[in-house]
């Protein structure tokens, strides 16, 4: 009797010892053995900074936690973290991703500022049935009329902001606007994003101009010059370039002195990285929309401390997303049990989560949009900042179920 | 009306700098036979002279008007004598092409050095402020920008047209054979030149700084619409390019207010009819097409 | 004799090999590239016409057969034809104003003329994307028949891109040819002869822009997108490159020198990303110390005996007479 005991116990060891998976945990089989993921953005451009080599380094620090956490094993396999610079060019970044799926079996693109890029990459992805999280691009394109079952929209877009911003900066009293935004598919979407939400909120837009997008000479000078003759009427100029392009016309804005001729500046995109270059005291006082802050609660910044004492910066809310995008791809995978996309899709969709990045959130089946919370800040001035890098102050937070666009206004049809 | 004036004036301000750059251009093709593609990346190595002398060396925007320019002539100077001066037996393109591959080359290393978008340099604080005048109202600092290379433009053309030193370059440029013969050591100002124009582009650069954002390719378009302008204004002549470059720049502004992307444009079509209706260009000698 | 064929024969088994050693879509763009390559030296190494403007027609052939497959449904070889036959109507008005001058000029106009292409593309947004591109190009043959698979796409597309080479050769190798070599050793001497020289220059120019236009439609439908970048000066500079590097007026110059430059800038991708000063330092080299590339200097070493049915070779200058080109 004992003796069936004793080798009932044993069995039950040895089957333990060997991996047997714990309950609700299924192995994970790779489809090529080992896993890569590849991060695809602007390196040397003018959003280098928002996203650049730290986004990089940020996605490399999710797949370390994510072993420390589970096992280095727990994926069943390695995990390859590649990069490259997509020069803000649609035709580097869609052979750069067409390259990582054929030749390197990438199972997951990440990152990808610059709209035009991640319209292009999104199309690459459906072509190859590969992942693509697109955290850095912000075109509500990604979600209607260039949506595919691969393409997840990983962190905001532009309803996001120009709901935020416009109705804000509205109710505070400046009604009548001159949008000025980079001719490529952001700009475009943001102007007509923001000029919608001005008009819905009781405001007009006067006048809107698209600059040219890259722009070789940085010179804004025709749109501040247009600016100044559209008053009185005009109350605010609402910029809608981001990255170093903004930085350039923010410092245009001042050289030409429209605040004091009575020209107030909205800006659609603001990052960390902007209002450092600018320093706060160029914009204090701005009110913008942002998906995340890295001091706005004691969550996120406790992974804001590990992210500077890795990097030496404090981290933008795109950098936060491509770490978010990766931890929450790999959970996928190892539910998923493989990293077959279709099976990882499944995981995805209509998934609800609660994280350092993401507040309330949900991967929306329809559209693969991730809908969370949202925050209106406002750029501190000088006097308030008490340690580098605190220059943002959250003034309200917008819930997941307002902050993103409407089904009713979505229009996507995925193939299945 | 108020627009179109302001913008007009916003014009000729952009239009200084293609007549700094196509002087350069001119001057160094008038006497050297040599098409300097590297012009606009010696535009960008001047303006990259003021950035680095102001926060290495401490040196004001003032000093960096004289210095960086100089800089950018003793560069020029020594590519001249290493590399031009080889091919100057051959074909007039070979030197085209040379210039071409040290723009790919010397853009590149400072786009790696300094990253793509560029550094900030202010403008010097005695120019800050803006300038108002009825509804004109201006930047302080481009206004400078505009009566400096000007004045700069003026004193080229007197150099070159009113002193003996401009003398001995028209005549080494007509009949080099003859000047020899005439005691006049032609080979020697041959780098004097091409550091003179080349000169001229960094100067521009500098002045460029405050206003345009310092990086890498900042002369990359700027050189391609030089080449119009010069084109237009007819090769080799110096008034030719200078005038071209403030009408085109003008122009282009004002065309802008209407249809902004027409501002890029402008030039080429321009081109198109010069050369339709006069190939030598509006100021340039009639050639043998 | 045997030596040729032998040569002729590694050449066809390397191409036929190439998707198999690297990976497809680059073997593809080598052969695509060299179409273009070899294109570009029918005006620079034989008729001594130095272009700066080629993108114009490269990129716009590929915008043209880009919107061709994806708006119009036109199937594969017949949207990369037609994207010769526009690119050759592009090429009647912009070439014939740019023939007018010579020399640095005309460098000068094609690339203005090419900066204007830029543009407009730039600018018909409705049309081409704009800065966005055209995405999603679908890759068919008639009857349906898929060719998404790039190894299938390079056999079929290498048929087609190995017919245009023969008609370069041919239009070199050709009467025609021989004019406009002379035209390249002394115009207006050709001219005292009794050639309409502008006439035969322009055809010349016609004909090396359709068959740049016809593979820009090539290497287009094998990426499957297309922006901006193939109608910027940088792609003009690139073929440049090529040409100088593998050698003005020769054969397989132009090949050898896209093959080189594209399966460097591929190596080099993942090290480093100072492509631009290895471009440079490579136009330099090649101007000051070998100026007949690479094949240029090879091919005497290799080629022994009488040479009479060769073109002439690689000058040592892009026109004899040093000295002011009027």
């Amino acid at each position: 009797m004992i003796r069936w005991v004793a080798l009932l116990c044993a069995a039950l060891l040895v089957l333990g010892v060997s991996g047997y998976p714990a309950a609700g945990q299924g192995t994970v089989r790779l489809t090529h053995g080992k896993m890569v993921i590849a991060v695809i953005n602007d390196q040397s451009g003018v959003y280098a900074d928002l996203g650049g080599k730290n986004g990089v380094e940020a996605v490399k620090m999710a797949v370390e936690d994510f072993q420390k956490r589970y096992g280095a094993s727990s994926l069943g396999g390695t995990v390859d973290v590649l990069s490259a610079d997509h020069q803000n060019k649609p035709d580097v970044g869609a052979s750069k991703a067409a390259e990582f799926y054929d030749r390197d079996n990438a199972g997951l693109v990440i990152d990808v500022p610059t709209s035009s890029v991640g319209i292009a990459i999104a199309h690459v992805a459906a072509q190859k049935h590969r992942l693509f999280f697109a955290v850095g691009a912000a075109t509500t394109a990604l979600s209607n009329e260039d949506c595919n079952k691969y393409t997840f929209h990983y962190g905001y877009d532009v309803y996001m902001l120009a709901n935020g911003t416009a109705i804000a900066v509205v109710k505070q009293g400046g009604t009548q606007w001159y949008i000025v935004y980079p001719n490529y598919a952001f700009g475009q979407d943001m102007n007509a994003k923001f000029s919608a939400a001005v008009d819905h909120a009781g405001g007009k837009v006067l006048l809107s101009d698209p600059t040219p997008f890259p722009n070789p000479t940085e010179d804004f000078s025709t749109f501040l010059i247009k600016a100044r003759t559209l008053r009185p009427r005009l109350q605010i100029l609402g910029a809608m370039q981001a990255g170093q392009d903004l930085v350039n016309l923010v410092k245009q804005y001042n050289e030409f002195g429209l605040r004091q001729q009575g020209v107030k500046l909205a800006i659609g995109l603001l990052f960390l990285t902007d209002i450092h270059s600018l320093t706060p005291a160029a914009i204090q006082g701005t009110v913008f929309t942002t998906a995340w802050y890295w001091n706005m609660d004691k969550q996120a910044r406790e992974w804001a401390d590990r992210f500077y004492a890795r990097t030496k910066v404090r981290p933008t809310f795109v950098q936060a997303g491509d770490y978010d995008g990766t931890w929450q791809y790999l959970e996928a995978v190892r539910r998923a049990g493989t990293d077959d996309a279709d099976k990882v899709v499944a995981q995805l969709e209509g998934y609800r989560f609660n994280d350092f990045f993401a507040r309330h959130a949900q991967i929306r089946k329809q559209d693969h949009v991730l809908l969370h919370d949202a925050y209106l800040a406002e750029v501190k001035a000088p006097a308030d900042v008490k340690e580098p890098w605190d220059y943002v102050k959250i003034v309200q937070t917008i819930p997941a179920g307002q902050a993103f666009q409407p089904l009713s206004q979505v229009h996507c049809t995925m193939a299945p | 009306m108020e627009t179109i004036l302001i913008q007009l004036f916003n014009g000729l301000i952009n239009g200084a700098f293609y007549a700094l750059l196509s002087l350069g251009l001119a001057v160094i093709f008038g006497m050297l036979r040599v098409v300097n593609f590297m012009h606009g990346a010696l535009y960008m190595l001047g303006a990259f002279g003021a950035f680095l002398l102001g926060t290495t060396l401490g040196v004001s925007f003032w000093w960096a008007l004289l210095i960086s320019p100089l800089a950018v002539a003793a560069v020029g100077y020594g590519l001249e004598r290493t590399l031009l001066r080889r091919l100057y037996d051959l074909d007039v393109l070979y030197n085209l092409l040379l210039t071409f591959g040290l723009t790919l080359l010397i853009q590149d290393v400072m786009r790696l050095r300094f990253g793509i978008q560029g550094v900030p340099y202010p403008a010097p604080p005695q120019l800050q402020g803006v300038v108002v005048v009825g509804f004109m109202f201006f930047p302080t600092y481009r206004l400078f920008v505009l009566v400096f290379s000007l004045a700069v433009c003026l004193g080229t053309w007197w150099l070159i047209e009113r002193t003996r030193a401009g003398m001995i370059i028209r005549a080494s440029t007509e009949n080099p054979m003859l000047t020899r013969a005439l005691g006049v050591d032609v080979d020697r100002w041959i780098p004097l030149v091409f550091a003179f124009g080349v000169a001229l582009a960094g100067l521009a650069g500098v002045l460029a700084a405050p206003m345009r954002a310092v990086s890498p390719l900042m002369g990359a378009d700027l050189i391609i619409t030089t080449f119009a302008i010069v084109v237009i204004g007819g090769m080799g002549s110096i008034l030719g390019s200078v005038v071209t470059g403030f009408v085109v720049g003008a122009l282009s502004a004002v065309a802008a207010v209407y249809y902004p992307a027409a501002a890029n444009v402008l030039v080429f079509v321009i081109m198109t009819v010069v050369l339709l209706v006069r190939p030598a260009g509006l100021f340039g000698a009639a050639e043998a097409a | 004799m045997m030596r040729r064929a032998l040569g002729w024969a590694a050449l066809a088994a390397v191409a036929l090999a190439l998707p198999w050693i690297m990976y497809p879509v680059l073997a593809t763009d080598i052969v695509t590239w060299g179409l273009f390559a070899a294109a570009f030296d029918i005006l620079l190494g034989y008729t001594g016409l130095l272009s700066f403007g080629q993108a114009a027609y490269f990129g716009g052939g590929a915008y043209a057969a880009a919107l061709l497959a994806q708006r119009a449904g036109v199937p594969f070889p017949l949207n990369a034809l037609a994207a010769g036959l526009i690119a050759a109507v592009m090429a009647v008005p912009l070439m014939g104003l740019a023939i007018r001058r010579r020399g640095i000029y005309f460098a000068m106009i094609t690339l203005a003329f090419a900066e204007m292409v830029f543009y407009v593309i730039n600018e018909w947004r409705s049309l081409t994307g704009g800065e966005n591109g055209v995405q999603g190009i679908p890759r068919v043959a008639p009857g349906g028949f898929s060719l998404t698979s790039p190894l299938v796409y390079y056999y079929a597309a290498l048929p087609l891109a190995v017919l245009g080479l023969l008609l370069c050769w041919r239009i070199v190798r050709s009467p025609f040819g021989r004019v406009l070599l002379a035209i390249r050793e002394n115009e207006v001497r050709t001219e005292m002869l009794g050639y309409p020289v502008g006439r035969y220059k322009l055809i010349a120019a016609v004909l090396s822009c359709a068959i740049s236009g016809f593979a820009g439609g090539l290497w287009v439908i094998n990426h499957g997108f297309v922006a901006l970048d193939a109608v910027h000066w940088s792609t003009s500079g690139l073929v440049l490159t090529m040409v100088l590097l593998g050698g003005i007026g020769t054969r397989l110059g132009p090949l050898a020198g896209a093959a080189l430059v594209l399966y460097l800038r591929d190596f080099l991708s993942t090290w480093t990303d100072a492509w631009g000063v290895v471009t440079g330092l490579i136009f330099i080299a090649v101007i000051l110390i070998f100026r007949r590339g690479i094949v240029g200097t090879l091919e005497p070493l290799l080629v022994r005996g009488p040479t009479a049915d060769r073109a002439s070779p690689a000058p040592a200058g892009l026109s004899p007479q040093g000295g002011p080109v009027p």
